[in-house]
């Protein structure tokens, strides 16, 4: 899976925006959306939300968690602990760039949240690193993480996965395979 | 459409090395020391500076650098034809430097195809064998994983 596609998979999250039009309820095959009226904040999905920005029919209101203090709360206890805190939000890195690349007028102190968001996933990139090389290093057979968003697992996983195999490779040769002999020629 | 190439996976780490694949083949280049049993007929034409017979016969008991594709045909349990040292990095002095610290030897420089070449290896029933496996393992164990993933992790902010 690249990182385009996890984008993609969390443009599906819900944003509150303030349309300055009208419509009429819509009826999509995801889900209804609407109706949109001017002035009055209304629940869409983050792809929706991006593209009425850009042609201007809307403005952008940042989500709850997005704020300077509790950022920089989740910032400090991500840093104490050992293992993966819980984050505000599964997509947390994607919501955090498209919004602040798109709407950063909408959001405030928008340089400050960048810095914190960019800290935490810094921070939780690091564990991560750790964690696969002692994973390898002692050759255990089981890991567990919790609370890791779908774009951290997707950096390291497929070179995990293929180091694991090359490991699990060697292995088997420790075992001599005289049973498997091939022809005589 | 399907595509015109499908890229064959190396087989080398497994019990066989997979003929079709492209890895493997240049795998099997790698020069083995080899020590011949019996004399080689007409083989000498390739190694002209070392013989002086009208056939060209290699005499028993030589030593030559095979590559090990042609070792390993040559191969035969009972041993009557070739016997084969291991190369010095899968000996004993090398396996020793790499479980101290693996991460200072550059690798590539010894023979590109370390890992697969040794698992090859395997089946020519040296007597260190155990060891060699054993010591493969450990060196790729000891590959820091935490400085690759970094190097191909990318930064999405």
């Amino acid at each position: 899976m690249d990182a385009a596609e996890v984008e993609f998979l969390a443009e599906k999250e819900l944003v509150t925006i303030i349309p300055n039009f009208s419509l009429d309820k819509i009826y999509l095959i995801g889900g209804d959306l609407g109706p949109f009226n001017p002035g009055l904040p209304v629940e869409v999905p983050l792809w929706l939300a991006i593209n009425l920005k850009q042609r201007q029919k809307c403005r952008l209101l940042p989500p709850e968690w997005m704020d300077v203090e509790k950022l920089e709360k989740i910032r400090d206890h991500e840093r104490k602990e050992e293992t993966f805190t819980p984050m505000p939000s599964p997509y947390y890195m994607e919501l955090t760039k498209l919004l602040l690349n798109h709407a950063s007028d909408n959001i405030p102190k928008a340089d400050e949240i960048r810095t914190l968001v960019k800290d935490m996933w810094d921070t939780r990139i690091a564990k991560l690193r750790v964690s696969a090389d002692s994973f390898v290093r002692q050759q255990e057979a089981h890991a567990k993480l919790d609370n890791l968003t779908l774009m951290e697992i997707n950096t390291s996983g497929t070179f995990l996965t293929q180091a694991l195999n090359h490991m699990y490779k060697l292995r088997t040769n420790l075992q001599p395979s005289e049973s498997t002999q091939s022809q005589d020629f | 459409m399907s595509e015109a190439y499908f890229r064959v996976e190396s087989g080398a780490l497994g019990p066989e090395e997979n003929s079709l694949s492209l890895d493997d083949t240049l795998m099997s280049h790698e020069k083995l020391p080899v020590r011949t049993e019996t004399a080689m007929p007409r083989l000498g034409a390739f190694f002209l500076e070392r013989t002086a017979d009208t056939d060209n016969a290699v005499p028993r008991g030589s030593k030559l650098e095979l590559p090990s594709w042609l070792a390993k045909g040559l191969f035969d349990n009972k041993r009557r034809i070739l016997s084969v040292e291991l190369p010095k990095i899968y000996q004993e002095g090398w396996r020793t430097v790499f479980s101290a610290d693996a991460d200072m030897v550059d690798l590539h420089k010894m023979g590109p195809h370390f890992y697969g070449f040794g698992s090859q290896l395997l089946h020519f029933d040296s007597p260190e064998n155990a060891d060699i496996s054993q010591s493969l393992l450990q060196t790729f164990i000891g590959l820091n994983i935490a400085t690759l993933l970094h190097r191909r992790s990318l930064t999405i902010c």
